[in-house]
């Protein structure tokens, strides 16, 4: 259904609102990356050295991860303070997303009511609006 | 790498999002972080704590932050720790209310949460700096 559709109960934000609110989502998800970059290199120190060569390859991935999410917070965060002030519909944006508490904060932080889902409930389809 | 040795750093922040990034950034450089979503709860747990630093933010919704921060610096004598302010949009009267109110410092939202640590780590090394400056110039006060 499209957001037009649903009047004023549909949720409304504006574009640089939006941007902001993905850029504090990237943000967390560089963090919790970073926090698993931290978690491998204390287990690397259990793992045997004639064995470890098998296990950089991963290390270096997950480090590439935390650059390319800080990178594209700084990216959508910047953006945020550079388009002009348009308003667009985005419950049924928010309805894709499929980890409930992500969809909540977000949709906390687009002027929703919230639900106070954490992340280890509300995984899975949810019926935000 | 733990430059934090265990420090506690409050973050009072409505939004869920930067609390938890804020959390996990400060425990991965080993600070321990007191997250409160209000101004009320901030409030009730420094009756028990004295943090190394605050993180506090501006548009909290349950409170103004600035007087909050009025209420830390003049109910608390002994709440002498740095407090970093954010916020959306902050003014630059916005900034000059903060540091008159006892702010050591400002920073504008949207941040990184590198960039927040990094200057809390900052703050409270000049806070330790400025502690031991003062103890060693009371010392020959002291032994005069």
């Amino acid at each position: 259904m499209d957001g037009a559709d649903l009047g004023d109960s549909a949720l409304k934000a504006t574009i640089a609102n939006m941007l902001e609110v993905l850029g504090w989502e990237i943000e967390l998800a560089a963090a919790r990356s970073i926090y698993l970059d931290s978690i491998v290199g204390r287990m690397m120190t259990l793992i045997p050295d004639d064995r470890k060569a098998e296990f950089m390859e991963g290390m270096h991935t997950v480090d590439l991860l935390s650059q390319q999410l800080t990178g594209l917070s700084a990216f959508t965060q910047r953006m945020s303070g550079d388009v002009p002030d348009v308003n667009a519909y985005v419950h049924t944006a928010l309805d894709r997303i499929s980890l409930g508490a992500l969809a909540d904060r977000m949709s906390v932080a687009l002027g929703g009511l919230e639900k106070g889902l954490n992340d280890g409930e509300g995984a899975g389809d949810l019926d935000l609006f | 790498m733990l430059e934090g040795r265990g420090q506690k750093v409050m973050v009072v922040d409505n939004d869920r999002t930067v609390l938890e990034l804020l959390q996990i950034r400060l425990e991965v450089v080993g600070y321990h972080a007191q997250i409160q979503r209000t101004g009320g709860q901030a409030l009730d747990l420094l009756k028990h704590t004295r943090p190394a630093a605050m993180i506090l933010d501006a548009g909290l919704t349950d409170t103004d932050a600035f007087e909050l921060l009025h209420t830390i610096r003049h109910r608390h004598d002994d709440q002498n720790f740095p407090i970093l302010m954010t916020g959306r949009g902050l003014t630059v009267d916005d900034v000059r209310r903060a540091l008159g109110y006892g702010a050591q410092n400002c920073m504008v939202k949207p941040y990184s949460g590198s960039e927040a640590v990094e200057r809390i780590g900052r703050l409270i090394e000049a806070a330790h700096r400025g502690s031991q400056h003062s103890i060693e110039l009371s010392r020959p006060q002291a032994v005069a």
